[in-house]
């Protein structure tokens, strides 16, 4: 328990420091949202100066600061000039279709990344371990841009799965069966390229760490036993193999995040990273720094949760 | 043993690939037949040119040779091959001026035909520019992006990790705790967060050199913490401290007992992050915040597969992605032979 | 227990140590607890000059501890150093620096302490680049001298540390270590981990060198046959404190503390086991 206290705080006072961090960035920057409007003869520069001191844009840094501060606590995160909201109603509408895909290709991938590398090791040096081990060689090589596009070049020539957006029209209008299958053919597509641009590293790790395992001298006597094949590598070797693979878990999040920017972008699928694109370029300040402490925010509760899977499924590490 | 030969024979032909791949993109001027920035307005979207060797009257010709393109008539972006005049191919032939390197004036080219003919290798896009030409000298900006922001990243990372790792307690503290701030974020969030809070609309080698000092700054953590690893396991050796009891300075431990342990990690890490640089800066430039138009790199050619009738109907646009793929495949071959040799070898 | 002893040493030690305490201690992990050795606790010795005098006692009883002091590898809690008379601890590091050349270091483990990467001229001639004492073509040259000193052919002068034996690494340790013409060597357990007759042929090449260059040796050791057989002095240490010295005989015909009595006593038992197998070494 002392733990999970101890890590919560660690993880608070990062997100404290990528903040303060962001801000002394945008310092940096040239340049703010209204550069825009600038150029636009019409609009004086008087209405300019007016709409930047009503976003407190023309106070010092650390009033900046402080004023997103309190408007963190107050729980809406900023404010977004483009979108004339809250930063917090953006942020969580688009977590969550960013979360949602993120999610599914991890369990994708995990689902088929861990019974090959279970396979592939149990037989190194035959055709399966060859043909996984050159399969995530090619993969490995396979930027998500490329697959995206590999699949989008399918897709429209079978004209098979929607091409794009997460919803068709009519959405609204359809009933329960067909939302699902509606949202299932937008999702196939994203989750694909991310689920095989995660499997290579994956399935590598897997293997590597079942080699490891099954070395190892217990499994060895287990073997000796007559434990039969399959029930030797999932249900011994596996779960002692399992730890490496936990902490896997954590870090990939971060690279699963990473790579969903690209796909999210080019298939218009409304999360997180369309939302970074537009307003990085449009320069509205809350809603980046908000996307920015968002992905952080994952990136930590993900080590977290992989922190906690290892405590559970590993009982020596409950002794420390 | 055997083993021990087909790694060091697949470590060979991986470097020897990427080091030609490398050679052909450095002469992208020579190699390529037309300039990259020349436009042929009446021609866009033309399929790359097909090499014959025999041609329409029967004769077979030595030399290979193409026909001209021609636009098919009343239809919109179709191309006939206009068959009345041969046009074949002359090696190291006079054509547009480019530059060596940026900067030794040449005229000659590997390959070329006559006027009014032209070789389009892989195609034209829809400006009719050359895309072979383009991807040679886009693979230029995005490969020199890739090796020169991981120069930065490993440059900065070592400094760190020394320092770090040598004198230890707060500086140790600080920078470590640095370290994970920059870790915590994905990084491509980073990046383009990064970007975006620089300007937007500079000249294009001022575009160049602030992504590779963006890209390779955000990536020094990992290297860094290596780095100290090394460092700190290096500091307890017998023959480091026998060498301080002769009253080196740190500089001298240093460069002659603690960083030649580090050369192997270092050059596996190099190996790794080149690839993902690369993609970083044609991530950046396939949404625009890259070196700008008309300077070709890999990732403004390929944002044009956005428009989904271009991706569907003219399939050489795709070219560019192969390349990336060549380069980025060569390069995790020789890491992954530089981790195996790091691996046997025992200190 | 120890004024008694120190009042037979000779007036004029060339290295004084005085109530020398050090503790190591380690954060400890997840749940904070703190690991805490206490490794030196107020120790006083004096070395003779010209002389052979042996640190004895068990693992742990601080004797490494005290040598990396003394050699300044360490930094101590409390106490001093004198050295020449010089106060060598507490001490500026400009202070140190001066001095570093007089007291040099054998480790026990040649192996690490010889830069795998280096060949053998060039570390013998590390201390000398790093002091300045010359150009690169004189540097090697006296390289080459001191490895014909310690009985190595200068023809080895590019060999790889690995590529010489246990008894032939050490030499070149010593042969780096003499390279600064010391004061004082100080020798960690630098003879364990050798076979008899090695040890006897490094050990004949110490007593030369120590003849030829006048030479003090501290010498740490915990085979006490090996140091009743060429120590003057002997010093045991026990949890951190010397409680007795003396000359050889002393020690160890008559000791006095409790501690000294076992370690005399097993010494007696052994000692007539290795005699027949020892090669015979001057003295």
């Amino acid at each position: 328990m002392r733990y999970l206290q101890r890590r919560l705080v660690h993880g608070m006072i990062l997100l404290v420091g990528v903040s303060i961090f962001c801000f002394l960035l945008s310092d940096l920057a040239p340049g703010s949202f209204f550069d825009e409007m600038k150029l636009n003869p019409q609009i004086s520069s008087d209405t300019i100066a007016a709409l930047q001191s009503q976003y407190g844009l023309d106070r010092p840094l650390p009033v900046r600061y402080f004023r997103w501060v309190k408007s963190v606590l107050r729980g809406e995160f900023g404010y977004s000039f483009a979108y004339n909201s809250s930063v917090r109603s953006l942020l969580l509408l688009r977590s969550r279709n960013t979360i949602f895909l993120t999610a599914l290709a991890t369990v994708f991938a995990w689902l088929i990344a861990v019974p090959l590398g279970v396979w592939a090791a149990g037989q190194p040096g035959r055709w399966l371990d060859r043909i996984c081990m050159g399969g995530t060689s090619l993969l490995l090589s396979l930027p998500e841009l490329v697959l995206v596009f590999a699949f989008l070049y399918l897709v429209i020539r079978t004209h098979a799965l929607p091409v794009g957006g997460m919803e068709s029209t009519g959405f609204e209008q359809m009933d329960s069966c067909a939302k699902l299958w509606d949202l299932g053919s937008h999702l196939v597509i994203p989750v694909a390229t991310l689920a095989l641009a995660s499997l290579p590293l994956l399935m590598r790790h897997v293997r590597a760490s079942m080699v490891e395992t099954l070395n190892s001298r217990f499994i060895q006597s287990a073997r000796a036993h007559g434990i039969g094949r399959t029930r030797l590598l999932f249900r011994h070797a596996l779960p002692a193999a399992a730890n490496p693979l936990i902490s896997l878990f954590g870090l990939s999040v971060g690279g699963l995040l990473s790579g969903s920017l690209l796909v999210e972008a080019i298939l218009g699928w409304p999360g997180l990273g369309p939302l970074l694109l537009e307003s990085s370029m449009s320069r509205d300040l809350y809603v980046v720094v908000g996307i920015v402490m968002a992905s952080t925010l994952f990136m930590i509760l993900g080590n977290l949760l992989a922190d906690l899977l290892l405590v559970c499924a590993d009982p020596r590490m409950r002794v420390t | 043993m055997s083993s021990d030969m087909t790694g060091t024979r697949k470590m060979i032909t991986g470097a020897v690939l990427l080091a030609s791949l490398h050679f052909v993109i450095l002469l992208a001027g020579f190699v390529a037949p037309n300039d990259p920035a020349t436009q042929n307005r009446e021609l866009p979207f033309v399929p790359p040119s097909r090499l014959h060797f025999v041609d329409a009257r029967g004769h077979v010709h030595l030399r290979p040779f193409i026909y001209r393109w021609a636009p098919h008539a009343g239809s919109f972006n179709e191309y006939d091959e206009s068959r009345d005049r041969e046009y074949p191919i002359h090696f190291l032939v006079a054509g547009t001026q480019y530059r060596i390197a940026g900067w030794v004036p040449a005229r000659i080219h590997l390959f070329g035909v006559e006027e009014p003919a032209r070789a389009f290798l892989l195609g034209t896009d829809n400006f009719g520019r050359d895309q072979f030409s383009r991807i040679l000298f886009g693979g230029q900006i995005s490969v020199a992006a890739g090796i020169l922001a991981t120069l930065i990243s490993l440059g900065l990372g070592t400094l760190v990790g020394c320092i770090s790792g040598l004198y230890g307690k707060w500086i140790d503290e600080v920078a470590m705790r640095f370290a994970e701030l920059f870790l915590v974020l994905p990084w491509i969030y980073l990046l383009f967060a990064v970007r975006s809070f620089l300007p937007l609309h500079m000249s294009p080698t001022q575009t160049f050199f602030l992504l590779i000092t963006v890209i390779g700054t955000i990536g020094w953590a990992r290297p860094a913490r290596l780095v100290r690893g090394i460092v700190l396991g290096a500091r307890n050796q017998n023959y480091v401290k026998a060498s301080r009891g002769f009253g080196a300075s740190d500089l001298h431990l240093m460069r002659h007992h603690i960083l030649p342990l580090s050369y192997g990690a270092l050059l596996t890490q190099a190996a790794l992050l080149v690839p993902q640089y690369i993609l970083a800066e044609v991530t950046l430039s396939f949404f625009g915040l890259g070196v700008s138009e008309p300077n070709p790199s890999w990732g403004s050619l390929l944002a044009i597969l956005q428009q989904y009738n271009v991706l569907v109907s003219y399939w050489w646009m795709f070219a560019p992605a192969v390349a990336l793929v060549v380069v980025s495949f060569g390069y995790l071959s020789i890491a992954n032979a530089f981790h195996e040799r790091l691996q046997s070898v025992s200190i | 227990m120890g004024t008694e002893a120190t009042a037979r040493a000779p007036k004029t030690a060339l290295v004084r140590i005085a109530a020398l305490s050090k503790r190591y201690s380690q954060a400890g992990g997840l749940m904070g607890k703190r690991f805490v050795v206490d490794a030196l606790r107020g120790a006083d010795l004096d070395i003779a000059p010209g002389c052979l005098t042996a640190l004895v006692g068990g693992s742990g009883s601080g004797k490494s501890t005290l040598a990396k002091c003394v050699a300044m590898l360490e930094k101590a809690d409390s106490g001093e150093i004198w050295f020449e008379g010089n106060t060598i601890w507490p001490g500026t590091s400009k202070q140190l620096s001066r001095l570093r050349p007089k007291i040099q270091m054998v480790f026990q483990d040649s192996a690490s302490a010889l830069n795998p990467r280096l060949s053998a001229a060039q570390i013998v001639a590390e201390p000398l680049e790093i002091q300045n004492l010359g150009k690169r073509s004189q540097l090697r040259e006296r390289a080459c001298e001191l490895m014909t000193e310690v009985g190595l052919s200068p023809d080895w002068a590019d060999r790889r540390p690995l590529e010489f034996s246990g008894g032939q690494r050490q030499r070149l340790a010593i042969a780096r270590a003499i390279a600064l013409k010391p004061a004082l060597l100080i020798l960690d357990e630098s003879l364990s981990g050798l076979d008899l007759s090695t040890q006897a042929q490094i050990l004949n090449l110490l007593l030369d060198l120590q003849a030829a260059h006048s030479l003090t040796y501290l010498l740490i050791s915990h085979d006490l046959t090996l140091v009743g057989q060429v120590a003057d002095f002997i010093a045991v240490m026990h949890q951190g404190k010397i409680v007795e010295t003396g000359n050889r005989q002393q020690v160890l015909g008559s000791p006095q503390h409790a501690h000294s009595k076992e370690l005399a006593a097993s010494v007696r038992v052994v000692e007539e086991a290795y005699r027949t197998a020892r090669v015979g070494i001057e003295r």
